[in-house]
């Protein structure tokens, strides 16, 4: 569904987009983020992720695992297997997503140790994800109607032509006061991303340092999240990335958060 | 037992089509060493434990087939060296099923650190609940075979030897004396279950994730994991002195149970429960011969999970209910008792605070056991913490002596 909802906007948006050029009407900073929120993904996905965290001494701990995630329509299933470091190999985290507006994920755990699958309360969207730089927020899509969009430039970094949007959150108690995105044009992918905290001051900046085409959708293959407050910085890098390769629906069950990544 | 594995293996193999001698083959070998220190904090603050683990995980896959090997050495500052197999089990995996043979743990059911329909695995209370419960749980030897519809489970069990909860030993802190009006004499004749096919042990379950609720329907016949204590009492005739003979024996169970999980906004609502028919209780009622009397007898909880100011919470509460009670059962009727866990992570979750916590509510007794885990670097932790016991009877109280701090070394690779 979600995907048909994303071909929907994306087929609208190339559709609009030439009539509004022909009009001589710049894009706003709503539509911006919209088309950063419905670039296409496909229809499955699967990677292996590779965590590093690196705090102010420049000391490193790294996190792998593998990850598959597909959309079954009305809900788009995410697995993860844990594979480094050792305490916590064979643990697997499944999440299952919901299109219905408000409905919190379910999502369940296996621990090797407890021999058993447990469904588990759904962290906070504010939670840091593994004691990363990154929210669970940072790390899913945020709806853009959940944010008040401004335009505020255009500007080549990167080499990269960009939008410079400017996103104020509707929500009082969010955990960033608002965040400034640098957005390709041509590729609707978020090549810079600053936030600010409650107070308004710079919290963290993200980076894109890689994105790659494959099977015709652009995917971040390289990001780097920087803690200007806590001088500590996450990479997250992906490999082995296919995209709608076919994953089979049983590849998002407990039989397979039991037995793992093989 | 062997020709059986071989009849059942049989089919299998024909249904795998043979392994094909080129498939992926790979060979990893984990585990973790680790050093244990318990001290009483009572008394002449003798050890509890002094323990240095070597657990290995050797797992090999090719194609369909897995086999997977957990041994174990613990050595002990005042008792034989243990080695062992955790579990030793080859797995089978088709399309729609998979078949696990050899000795495993199985684990069922919802709830955290209380078994209700978590029956199939016996413990081992030779250090009571404090160790992990990877190693509580003895791995029984079995057939376990999961047939797959969807995100639906059906799981049949076949444990064709019964193993017997491991209790302490007579010298252990753990160790309670059962308490007699007069010294017993013991006759163990009937202790052992007789290992042949007809007091094997079976279970069923249906098992199913959905988008409202995971629940298990089960239901087993099984062998009582601990022994009733029947007890004779006759008069010496050369003596003329009442004389009191207890047979322990363990006695067939049957049981039917199930637990669900749900989520209810922030919340994960739990549930288990089971019926056991077949239990036994000591009685004090002079018209029955052995002073034991069978009832049927449930077990029951309700749980609930949830997350506030950064911090983990579980409360789940159990009750054990005698049923069709008389008033000459020594046990009590009902058996109240909650559990409270609270945890939380600091300094990017390599530091963790937990305290889980058992209150006795017939017995105004409980367990406290508050720790402190810190990751020096990924894979080695150090953890520290205290097992308090309160009380004077009950499950918890009876051990208001045994009040521990402990630390915990451990190096995962």
């Amino acid at each position: 569904m979600r995907i048909m909802k994303k071909a929907l906007v994306i087929a609208v948006v190339m559709m609009t987009v030439p009539f509004l050029a022909l009009a001589g009407e710049a894009i706003t900073g709503q539509k911006a983020i919209e088309n950063v929120y419905n670039r296409p993904a496909g229809d499955d996905m699967q990677s292996d992720l590779t965590m590093t965290l690196t705090n102010s001494r420049g000391q490193s701990r790294v996190r792998k695992m593998a990850q598959f995630s597909k959309d079954f329509g009305k809900i788009e299933k995410k697995i993860m297997f844990f594979k480094y470091p050792a305490d916590v190999r064979g643990t697997s985290f499944m999440t299952w997503s919901y299109d219905e507006a408000g409905r919190d994920d379910d999502q369940r755990i296996y621990l090797p140790a407890l021999k058993k699958v447990k469904r588990i309360s759904s962290d906070s969207k504010s939670d840091y994800f593994m004691g990363s730089d990154f929210t669970y927020d940072d790390l899913g899509d945020r709806h853009p109607a959940e944010d008040i969009h401004k335009l505020l430039r255009e500007e080549m970094i990167e080499g990269e032509s960009c939008y410079v949007v400017e996103s104020t959150p509707r929500e009082d108690e969010y955990i960033y006061s608002k965040t400034v995105t640098w957005i390709i044009k041509d590729k609707w992918i978020d090549l810079k991303k600053s936030f600010y905290d409650e107070d308004g001051d710079h919290l963290k900046t993200l980076m894109v340092k890689k994105y790659e085409n494959i099977s015709g959708f652009w995917i971040i293959t390289h990001s780097q999240m920087n803690n200007i407050q806590k001088k500590h910085t996450t990479d997250m890098q992906l490999s082995k990335v296919k995209v709608n390769s076919g994953i089979a629906n049983r590849q998002f069950t407990e039989r397979m958060m039991r037995r793992g990544v093989r | 037992m062997k020709k059986i594995t071989l009849l059942v293996l049989a089919p299998l193999l024909l249904l795998l089509g043979g392994v094909p001698p080129a498939a992926a083959q790979s060979t990893t070998f984990t585990g973790y060493v680790r050093n244990y220190t318990a001290i009483l904090l009572e008394g002449d603050q003798k050890y509890a434990i002094l323990q240095d683990t070597l657990d290995l995980k050797i797992e090999h896959s090719r194609g369909k087939v897995d086999f997977k090997a957990n041994p174990y050495i613990n050595f002990f500052h005042n008792k034989e060296t243990e080695i062992d197999l955790r579990q030793s089990y080859l797995d089978i995996m088709l399309d729609s099923a998979d078949f696990r043979i050899g000795k495993q743990q199985i684990v069922w059911g919802k709830a955290d650190g209380v078994f209700i329909t978590d029956v199939i695995s016996p413990k081992d209370l030779s250090e009571y609940l404090l160790p992990d419960f990877e190693e509580i749980r003895l791995g029984v030897q079995a057939l376990k075979i999961d047939y797959y519809i969807g995100d639906h489970t059906i799981e049949f069990v076949w444990v064709p030897d019964f193993t017997p909860t491991k209790t302490p030993a007579t010298d252990s802190i753990w160790y309670v004396k059962p308490e007699f009006s007069i010294s017993p004499t013991y006759d163990y004749s009937k202790k052992e279950v007789p290992s042949n096919f007809g007091n094997s042990e079976i279970f069923l379950k249906f098992s199913a994730i959905t988008s409202l609720i995971d629940f298990e329907i089960m239901a087993g016949s099984m062998w009582d994991d601990d022994p009733t204590m029947h007890i004779n009492q006759s008069i010496d005739i050369s003596t003329n002195q009442p004389v009191l003979r207890v047979t322990p024996e363990h006695h067939r169970l049957e049981l039917v149970g199930g637990s669900f999980s749900t989520s209810i906004g922030g919340f994960v609502v739990r549930g288990e429960s089971a019926f056991y028919n077949g239990k036994y209780f000591r009685s004090e009622d002079p018209a029955l011969k052995d002073k034991v009397v069978e009832k049927g007898y449930t077990h029951s909880l309700l749980g609930l999970d949830f997350t506030i100011w950064n911090t983990r919470m579980s409360v789940q509460v159990i009750e054990q209910q005698i049923q069709d009670y008389d008033e000459q059962i020594v046990s009590d009727e009902k058996q109240d008792t909650v559990t409270i866990l609270i945890s939380r992570d600091f300094l990017r979750e390599t530091l963790k605070l937990e305290l889980f916590s058992y209150f006795d509510l017939n017995n105004a007794g409980s367990l406290l056991r508050p720790k402190m885990a810190y990751d020096l670097i990924d894979g080695f932790q150090i953890l520290a913490g205290f097992n308090i016991f309160n009380g004077n009877k009950g499950n918890y109280g009876q051990y208001d002596g045994n009040d521990m701090v402990f630390a915990k070394v451990k190096y995962s690779f």
